[in-house]
Formats: C-alpha cells, sequence, structure tokens
C-alpha cells in the first residue's frame, strides 16, 4: 500500500472517519483526507478518537465568528460579567468596576480571536517555491492562549520546525498559524496539533515538528499552586517521527545558544540547518 | 460552709472545662474561634452563589461562539466560577483572623525582610491575572510577627479584584495597623496580562510599586538599605 507522506499526517490526527464534509480547522481545501483504515489508530486510542471526532465538530466552518458577531454578543457578555462581579460579593458600581463588564467581555473576546480567523485568509499566498529542502526552524514564538477548563490563562513559547519539500512559508505565517490556535479555548496537546496539522496542509512539507512549554495559570495561581512547574508537548510529523536523526537535530537545535542582539533577545529567531558542522559558522554566540 | 464554696468553685471550673470544649487554646484564642465560624458562613455564601456564576459563564462561552456541548467544556462553567471564586477568596479574610496571634515580644529592632514573596492578582479592569513578587519590609517596634503572616497578608490583598497601587498600599497599611512597627516598606514588582496577552501586547514590560511607612519614608538610608537587600 504506498501511500503519500501527506496522507499519513491526516492518519495521525485521528480525525472522524465517517463525515468527509465536516471542515476541520486549517484545512482550507474543505475536504478532509479520509485516512485509511489500515492506518487506522489502535483501539487503545479510542478515546482520544472520541474526543477528536467531538473536536472536529466543534470546530465546523458555521460555528466560526465574525466581527458583527462579537458586537451582537457584546451586551450578554457584559451582563454575564456583571453577574459574576456581583456573584463575587463586589460592588458593580464602584468606580473601578464601573466598566469592567464591557473591558472584560472585549478582552475575553481578543482571547478567543482565534475563532474569527481562518487559515487561507492569514497565509495571504505567502507560499513560495524555493528549492530549498533543509530544516527551517522559527523558535521561542510567544503564546498565549486560554485553558478551556478553567478559563484561565496559559503563557508559553512555541517552537517550529519543517523541513520544505521545494516550498517554504513566510515565516511571519507560522506565527500568524500559532495565533490563530492559540486564541481560543484550548488544551495544549490539541493546540500542538493543530499547529502541526494546519502547516502541513498548507505545504506538504516533508516533514514538521512543533513543540510547546507552557505554564499553565490554572496550575500556578490556583488548585496544586506549583509556581514552576511547565508544561511540554510536542507533535513530529512525517519525517520527523521517522527519522530520529531529523528529529535529535531539530531538538539540538532548538537547545542552542540563539545569538543575542541587545534589543531582540525575546523574538523569534530563525535557525536554517546548514551541512557542515553549526558551530563553526559564527552566526551563534555561547554565552 | 467552705466546702460548698470550694465544690462551687470546683463546679464553676468544670462547667468552664466543658463549655470550652476541654481544649484550653481556644478559650484563649478568640480569633481562631471567630474563623472556625466566620469559615463555614463564608463557604455557604459561596455555595450559594455558584448557580448564578455558573449560568454567567454558560453564557459567556456561548457568546464567544463555542459549542457548550462539547466534551471539554461540559463543566467548564462550574470550573470557571470555582476558580475566579478561589481568586478573590481575600474578600472573606481579616488580617487578624490570620495574623492567629502570631506577634512575639522579641526585644528586636532591627530591619526584617522578607523578599520574592510569589503575588497573583486579577486586574480588576480586565478581569485578567496579574503576577509577580512583593518584598516586605519591616522595622519592628519590639515586637515581631511570624514570617509566614507577612506572606498570608499579602494572600488576603492579593486575592481580590485589584490595581496594583492599591495593593501594595493595603498590605503597608495592613501591616501597619496590625503591628505598629516603626516603619514599614512593601515594593511590588509583577507583569500584567492584561498588558502582554492583549491591548500593548509588551511581553517583557513589569509594574513596579512601592508604598513606605514611618522609618522608611522619613529616612532615606533606611529606604536605601531596604531597597539594596531586595534588589539583588
Amino acid at each position: 500500500m504506498e501511500h503519500s507522506r501527506q496522507t499519513e499526517f491526516t492518519s495521525n490526527d485521528g480525525k472522524d472517519t465517517r463525515d468527509t464534509t465536516l471542515v476541520v480547522n486549517g484545512h482550507f481545501d474543505g475536504v478532509v483526507k479520509k485516512p485509511s483504515a489500515a492506518l487506522q489508530s489502535p483501539a487503545t486510542e479510542s478515546g482520544s478518537h472520541r474526543s477528536a471526532a467531538s473536536v472536529s465538530e466543534s470546530w465546523k466552518e458555521e460555528h466560526a465568528r465574525s466581527v458583527e458577531d462579537n458586537e451582537v454578543s457584546l451586551p450578554s457578555l457584559a451582563a454575564a460579567y456583571t453577574t459574576i462581579l456581583r456573584g463575587l460579593g463586589e460592588d458593580p458600581h464602584r468606580q473601578g468596576l464601573a466598566k469592567t463588564p464591557w473591558r472584560a467581555a472585549t478582552a475575553m473576546q481578543f482571547f478567543t480571536k482565534g475563532y474569527q480567523e481562518t487559515i487561507i485568509d492569514v497565509l495571504n499566498d505567502a507560499i513560495f517555491d524555493e528549492d530549498h529542502d533543509e530544516m527551517v526552524i522559527v523558535k521561542d514564538i510567544d503564546v498565549f492562549s486560554m485553558c478551556e477548563h478553567h478559563l484561565v490563562p496559559i503563557i508559553g513559547k512555541v517552537h517550529i520546525g519543517y523541513l520544505p519539500n521545494k516550498r517554504v512559508l513566510g515565516l511571519s505565517k507560522l506565527a500568524r498559524i500559532v495565533e490563530i490556535y492559540s486564541r481560543r479555548l484550548q488544551v495544549q496537546e490539541r493546540l500542538t496539533k493543530q499547529i502541526a496539522v494546519a502547516i502541513t496542509e498548507a505545504l506538504h512539507p516533508t516533514g514538521v515538528g512543533v513543540i510547546m512549554e507552557a505554564t499553565h495559570m490554572c496550575m500556578v495561581m490556583r488548585g496544586v499552586q506549583k509556581m514552576n512547574s511547565k508544561t511540554i508537548t510536542s507533535t513530529m510529523l512525517g519525517v520527523f517521527r521517522e527519522d530520529p536523526k531529523t528529529r535529535d537535530e531539530f531538538l539540538t537545535l532548538l537547545s542552542s545558544q540563539p545569538a543575542t542582539y541587545n534589543d531582540w533577545q525575546n523574538n523569534s529567531i530563525i535557525f536554517q540547518s546548514m551541512a557542515e558542522d553549526h558551530s563553526s559558522d559564527g552566526c551563534c554566540q555561547t554565552r | 460552709n467552705e466546702e460548698t464554696k470550694a465544690s462551687q468553685k470546683n463546679d464553676v471550673a468544670v462547667e468552664q472545662f466543658h463549655s470550652s470544649n476541654a481544649f484550653p487554646e481556644l478559650s484563649v484564642k478568640k480569633a481562631a474561634h471567630r474563623n472556625l465560624q466566620e469559615g463555614s458562613r463564608k463557604e455557604e455564601e459561596d455555595q450559594c452563589r455558584l448557580p448564578s456564576m455558573e449560568a454567567a459563564y454558560a453564557s459567556i462561552l456561548r457568546e464567544l461562539g463555542e459549542d457548550v456541548d462539547r466534551h471539554g467544556l461540559l463543566r467548564t462553567p462550574l470550573r470557571a466560577a470555582k476558580a475566579m471564586q478561589f481568586f478573590t477568596k481575600g474578600y472573606h479574610e481579616t488580617v487578624d483572623d490570620v495574623l492567629n496571634d502570631a506577634i512575639f515580644d522579641e526585644g528586636h529592632d532591627e530591619m526584617v525582610i522578607v523578599k520574592d514573596i510569589d503575588m497573583f492578582s486579577l486586574c480588576e479592569h480586565h478581569l485578567v491575572p496579574f503576577f509577580g513578587k512583593v518584598h516586605i519590609g519591616y522595622i519592628p517596634n519590639k515586637k515581631v510577627v511570624g514570617l509566614s503572616k507577612l506572606a498570608r497578608i499579602v494572600e488576603i490583598y492579593s486575592r481580590r479584584l485589584q490595581v496594583q497601587e492599591r495593593l501594595t498600599k493595603q498590605i503597608a497599611v495592613g501591616l501597619s495597623e496590625a503591628l505598629k512597627p516603626r516603619g514599614v516598606a512593601v515594593v511590588i514588582e509583577a507583569a500584567h496580562m492584561c498588558m502582554v496577552m492583549r491591548g500593548v501586547q509588551k511581553m517583557n514590560s513589569r509594574t513596579v510599586t512601592s508604598s513606605m511607612l514611618g522609618a522608611y519614608r522619613d529616612d532615606p538610608k533606611t529606604r536605601e538599605e531596604f531597597l539594596s537587600l531586595t534588589q539583588n
């Protein structure tokens, strides 16, 4: 059975095989590639399959928001926040809280603005045919999401690497893809996977690797209250999954010290792998 | 006659013994006793307010365009409401309850500093967290307070809908009224998610506020000593 690497990616997603008309996040061609039965995940993953099915249903195109929807829902959001303020025992009419319901509602809409955007809009045709087939990594992309269980922020960094198959993506588009999926009510595992699958669908590269490390305020501010804990999830697709050497190269490049420019310390920095020894070309300073 | 008096005294003593549940500590620590009663009242309050907050969160999820019936969101309104109640539990607590009479006569009059106290609060304007570190210093007036009580005072005032300036001042004033020390200094350095996650989106910005009372306000050298000890 000959399968191109691309269809392998879609099977890893565990998508619903029953309904090909469901449009899942990031699949801008509108058709879900049906994974073959042979590549179906084993029975142990049936739980995740069920939840993956409900994930794909909840991201139907029909539920996507528009800017007008935002304006229309603002009053009821504000009313809900007023109820919450009262429920907490605060006085919603004191000076500091007078406009808080509206501010909190707009803030929440901003934190979930990923529902309004689609991959097609964001990619903006920034896909270029470059005769490049070495790894491209964009790391330290700040990511902010919302925990879907407690509605409390998740704060972290995403590192993305991919092996182009003659087509490269505009670099900021990687960060924009992260933004679309992170500005939603999320679970870190699903977020990592959605980013990886979106890049795969857009570019059909030889492989994609996405690693996310984040602090969950729901664990830090409440509950167990572990200040320094970090959650790390990763998704490796294509050659990143199959070839341990590629994965190794990706992970090594992530942990190397970046060149620090004085004012640009926290921006994402691009690394392109070279065939020769990486440390000898002087583009990295060791601290 | 003396015997009956003695036995009467004995009866009274026995009654007192029983009324205080035979635990002498309880009869001495009035604050703890009060806390026992107040605790249960606060929990009841929280429980009755939960349904309306749950409904509010469910409507928020709906208005944001989410599917409230999907697996991950089924119990989210309840969890979010409880989380919000936890983030504002400071409203129910007072400094008196928390100090627990942990004030000791040490005869100490040099600076005492507790630094790097992790603080988590909610911005009252956007209901979004802000968090950082609090450094507290005070010069006792012969009376020192249990060290964890400083952190507990921070907890009381930070677990509310706050503005960082007000939080700093409340901690300083709360400590100063409870202890009456020679001086109190509080410095808070925090990152505001309302600035980092939205709006201007400046990842690395930090807000620093301070409140100096007593000797820290009057004497620049004292202030300098505190700042140099906490800024390392």
